[in-house]
């Protein structure tokens, strides 16, 4: 069955909802004497889309910001109008109009980096930090990112991410993270639309997104807008650069782990551009000097297109595959990757009506090969996915912005099946029960600003949730009992029959209060609903951890989430504070039971534990975004915690990335044109680890007496980056623009701890030691003090 | 499977460095650790029973030789099991049959211990298991290159056949004269028949054996239980402290009252071969 079938069903069930919500909005459309301003916003020098830039009309004390699409549209009584356009790092653009009719206005701002530097640009920064109704966001800042230190000088968004405050690591070195005591799973990362299933290259040291060709990044950790559904705890989105319009360019990076080269320019000016990134590691290549017969290596490969067709139709078609391959000694082989492709339709309907149709589809697999004659074998497994959205913008008065939208996703997953890869082979063929899903999301939510001072957003999403077959779903005595598996039936669905449905409504509510000037207190509640799970093992999901649609077994797991905040300006928006904190119930959270036999299970579902989780918190933030001294501060105080009946004798426990305090910061200096440096720090508590509290005697064997999980701390993690980055005067004559960025991640050479694991005390050389009755413990750590170089180029 | 944890091993060892650290742990109340075997053959059945110890405690568990332990079959027969008969200084803590028996395929044994008053109890069946076709050995290129011990590169092949309409367990020793070794000393070399075909045609052993070594295979039946525990105590033995893997717990175990170890009937079959240059 191809996923192609999934489009066939959705025309129809589009249209039909589509009429619907037009039908409602015709309630609204009754203004006479209004018209509508409304166009797109992008960068002057490459006709970069520009995502959240302001549009403020003092004479009405109100106005809009550009959408996801740089896309802004506002209704008003006729007059003239003063409309002020602003967006950080930009210079200010106003324009009077005269707004008899509706009218398109396109808008190219002028980034201040193309600016000559000594040129101290006084205009204010916007306040978005206090007067979006949205909270519980971060915006990763790109400029700000690459003047930062990065571990062997690769600039990585998940590292940070990482920094950001509700946000928690397992460690460095890992690419997961935990956001307001949610597992790692419970993210929903996109680029370009698209999700990504696992955003690691290395097990972890890197992250997927090669941050040249990303445009921008947002975090959702709360006050999730109804247009997003599918996980519990935040979204990731990353959008990729559209590539310049304007001109033809060249860039790359020869770093110490890997290179990049990225190349762009218009296909036609103005009107359609296109974007190729690429980027691969070259460990592999240590390795061959090193004489060993190993291969290592990621690369990514992102490539974008998108023309205008004219005002009201613009195109994308973005493409992303990345992909790990570990080789040894010809023997073993292991591999996974991402496959991304998502095609765009931006559409106005009228003035007012924005749609934004995508189709998306998205394929993780891996891989593992043993080549041996007597016990050769190829393990494959992947998840793919179709989806089809379809989000609507009303923007019907500067009162009310209605967003609508519907989407289909269908997914495939094949969790493994093992064949014999010599004729030889001890193996014979086996394959695990595939697994098919539909997945529909409706959702309706309104922007009201109810007074100059009160803004308010409310909606719902409705998640109905289909795991269908073919498949077979075996009945169990006891589906619970994984020791004495006893199966009593096995129950064939057919193509498409429904096995399981689950219909859940997702409310989401949000409300901005502007109480004075530059201060503003926000409350937010959302419910989300997942449906689609990765049961990690340990802390740090790995790719052979494979997911699990919602179904006869696997209920859909629930968060509950309130959140309230304070946000103030200081020095004339200079200085942005936020303080917030929230409570998070989870329903039916998943675990693998105690000593879950998680490696080609065909009875997998005996291991499934679902339980509650919950977690709470207090986040401040400090952010300075203007001056020669940029950065931000960070605090974080949390706790989270589980309850799983079959895990830790049916005890609760602390999650495996419950961390009490985390303190973050990250500082960049702009001395001169020449010259920028930067430094992060972060601090956290230890987080939780199991550990013995005795040992026995086993035949040979030395096990540990364990009696509770994560009854432990590891000791605190901290360390100190930092970076300078050269730009040597630019020679007029030429195009190349060059940079170096030194970095020393680890500065002070901390040994923080990656994992404590205990065995029989051994020598240097691993051989046991005395009677081999003595036993240790071992404390990993990763990274010592690490110096790297990194060429930057333009041209 | 193994494999998968050595990649992850190497992608992380690969810029990771370890110490030795001190912990300070808690230490729970001491518990009586028992490993019970009955088999089909004449000489090995054995109950040994101890106690749990703090983790840093050196030298070797305390023996417990004040207790009574039988076994009894599913028809009636019950043997007595008394402590260290040969008086051996090495045997503090094991028990042995006061009467030599066999244990018979399809009987089901019950373990009966009582330790200072408190009973614990165990039930294992002894299942059938498949013969050793042959045995034969070959040099190991590899280990010849770099060899664990000097001299020692020679691998057993193993041939047998898989009984294809039974689902079976196997738990494998194998002993360089008479002493039995392991690779690494948390390997435990056991197996489901899940994804195995019929053919079991020359699997090399993990050990490896220099000229004039007799090396013996012993190929012991497994109840899904007794399968589990060694499962278990796998994942135990080589827990990443719950970083990929999954987080150390207890082996799952057929005793009562919260006793450490296992109860295990087997079949076992077995054979032997000398490695000539």
């Amino acid at each position: 069955m191809s996923c192609l079938v999934y489009i066939s069903i959705q025309p129809r069930m589009t249209r039909s909802v589509l009429f619907a919500m037009l039908l409602l909005l015709s309630i609204f459309a009754t203004a006479q004497d209004k018209y509508t301003v409304n166009g797109y916003v992008k960068d002057a020098s490459n006709g970069e889309e520009l995502i959240g830039v302001t549009i403020y009309i003092p004479q009405i004390k109100a106005g809009t910001i550009t959408n996801a699409y740089g896309f802004y549209s506002i209704t008003l009584p006729s007059g003239t109008y003063e409309m002020q356009y602003s967006y950080v790092g930009y210079t200010p653009h106003t324009i009077t109009i005269a707004v008899e009719k509706n009218i398109a206005y396109n808008v190219e701002m002028v980034s201040e980096a193309t600016l000559i530097k000594e040129i101290v640009i006084l205009d204010k920064p916007i306040d978005e930090n206090v007067t979006s109704l949205q909270m519980s966001k971060n915006t990763l800042d790109m400029e700000q990112v690459r003047k930062l230190p990065a571990l062997f000088g690769e600039v990585d968004i998940i590292k940070n991410i990482q920094m950001l405050p509700g946000v928690l690591t397992a460690g460095e070195g890992t690419s997961s993270f935990y956001v307001r005591g949610g597992s790692a799973d419970q993210n929903l990362i996109l680029i370009d639309e698209a999700p990504i299933y696992d955003p690691s290259h290395l097990f972890g040291l890197f992250s997927v997104f090669n941050a040249d060709v990303i445009k921008d990044s947002e975090l959702y950790k709360g006050g999730i807008p109804a247009r997003f559904g599918g996980r519990l705890s935040s979204i990731l989105e990353v959008r990729t650069k559209d590539g310049n319009n304007k001109e033809f360019g060249v860039s790359g990076g020869i770093g110490t782990m890997a290179s990049r080269v990225m190349v762009e320019g218009p296909l036609k000016k103005d009107k359609s551009s296109f974007i190729v990134s690429a980027r691969r590691s070259y460990v592999d290549l240590f390795l061959k000097a090193a004489n060993q017969d190993n291969l290592v290596y990621f690369y990514d490969i992102n490539a974008k297109v998108n023309w205008k067709h004219n005002n009201n139709n613009r195109f994308f078609a973005a493409f992303y595959s990345g992909r790990d391959d570990f080789k040894f000694s010809n023997e073993f082989g292991f591999a996974w990757g991402n496959k991304t492709a998502t095609f765009r339709w931006n559409h106005l309907f009228n003035d007012r009506l924005f749609s934004n149709t995508s189709i998306i589809a998205s394929n993780f697999d891996y891989k593992l090969e043993l080549q041996d004659a007597v016990q050769g074998f190829k393990w494959t497994s992947n998840l793919q996915e179709l989806s089809i959205k379809n989000d609507l913008t009303y923007f019907i008065n500067t009162k009310n912005e209605l967003s609508f939208g519907y989407h289909l996703t269908g997914r495939r997953f094949s969790p493994g099946s093992i064949s014999p890869n010599t004729a030889g082979s001890i193996f014979s063929d086996v394959e695990l029960q595939r697994m098919y899903a539909l997945d529909h999301g409706l959702y309706v939510s309104d922007q009201q600003r109810l007074s100059d001072r009160i803004t308010i957003d409310y909606g719902v999403r409705l998640s109905i949730f289909q795991n269908v077959g073919s498949s077979d779903v075996y009945l169990y005595d006891d589906p619970q009992d994984n020791i004495d598996i006893s199966r009593t039936d096995t129950v064939h669905y057919g193509a498409w029959e429904n096995i399981k449905t689950y219909v859940n409504l997702e409310p989401r509510l949000a409300l901005r209060y502007i109480f004075a000037d530059g201060q503003s207190v926000k409350l937010s509640y959302n419910r989300m609903v997942q449906n689609t799970h990765l049961i990690a093992a340990g802390t740090v999901p790995v790719p052979f951890n494979t997911w699990n649609p919602s179904g006869y077994y696997l209920e859909p797991q629930l968060a509950d989430q309130v959140a309230a905040g304070y946000f103030r300006n200081l020095k004339d928006n200079t200085y942005e504070f936020s303080a917030e904190v929230y409570y998070k119930d989870i329903k039916n959270v998943t675990d693998f039971a105690d000593n879950a036999d998680i490696f080609f299970n065909q009875d997998l579902s005996t291991e499934f534990r679902q339980g509650k989780a919950w977690a709470y918190g207090l986040e401040l933030m400090v952010t300075k975004r203007e001056g020669k001294l940029t950065g931000a501060i960070g605090y974080t105080l949390s706790k989270a915690m589980r309850k799983v009946s079959g895990v830790n004798l049916d005890r609760a426990f602390a999650a495996n990335y419950d961390r009490r305090n985390v303190v973050n910061i990250q500082a960049a200096y702009d001395m001169n044109a020449k010259w920028t440096f930067g430094a992060n720090f972060t601090y956290s508590s230890g987080r939780p680890t199991t550990l013995p509290t005795g040992k026995f005697a086993y035949q040979n064997y030395n096990p540990d007496v364990i009696t509770e999980r994560n009854g432990y701390r590891l000791p605190a993690f901290h360390r100190l980056d930092l970076s300078a980055t050269l730009t040597p005067k630019k020679n007029a004559n030429r195009k190349w623009h060059g940079q170096w960025v030194f970095s020393v991640y680890n500065a002070y050479n901390r040994q923080n701890p990656f994992t404590i694991y205990t065995r029989t005390a051994k020598n240097e050389d691993g051989d046991v030691i005395g009677d081999g009755r003595t036993k240790e413990a071992r404390m990993i750590y990763l990274f010592p003090i690490l110096p790297s170089v990194t060429y930057n180029f333009k041209f | 499977m193994k494999n998968i944890f050595i990649v992850i091993a190497f992608a992380v060892v690969f810029f990771s460095c370890e110490k030795t650290v001190l912990l300070d742990l808690n230490q729970s109340a001491s518990r009586i650790v028992i490993e019970g075997q009955v088999t089909n053959q004449l000489g090995y059945q054995y109950v040994k029973i101890s106690r749990s110890v703090g983790f840093y405690a050196t030298g070797d568990t305390p023996g417990v030789e004040d207790a009574t332990v039988l076994v009894r079959d599913d028809i009636g027969n019950e043997f007595q099991f008394i402590h260290n008969p040969g008086n051996l200084a090495d045997s503090i803590g094991f028990y042995l049959p006061e009467v030599p028996f066999t244990g018979e395929i399809g009987r089901t044994y019950k373990l009966v211990v009582t330790v200072d008053g408190e009973g614990y109890e165990a039930e294992d069946e002894l299942q059938p298991v498949t013969a050793i076709d042959s045995l034969t050995y070959r040099i190991s290129t590899d280990e010849q290159e770099d060899p664990k011990d000097y001299g020692k590169f020679y691998e057993v092949l193993l041939f047998a056949k898989e009984p294809q309409n039974t689902t079976d367990f196997y738990l494998f020793k194998f002993y360089r004269n008479d002493s039995l070794k392991v690779y690494d000393d948390t390997d435990i070399y056991y197996a489901d028949d899940e994804i195995l075909g019929e053919n079991i045609d020359g699997v090399p052993s993990p050990i490896y054996y220099g000229p004039g070594d007799i090396a013996r295979v012993e190929m012991y039946s497994l109840t899904r239980k007794g399968y589990v525990f060694y499962n278990d105590l796998q994942s135990l033995l080589n827990n990443d402290g719950g970083l990929f893997g999954q987080p150390p717990a207890n082996s799952r175990t057929n005793l009562s009252n919260g006793a450490l170890g296992y109860f295990q009937a087997s079949a076992l079959v077995m054979q032997e071969l000398e490695i000539k240059e």
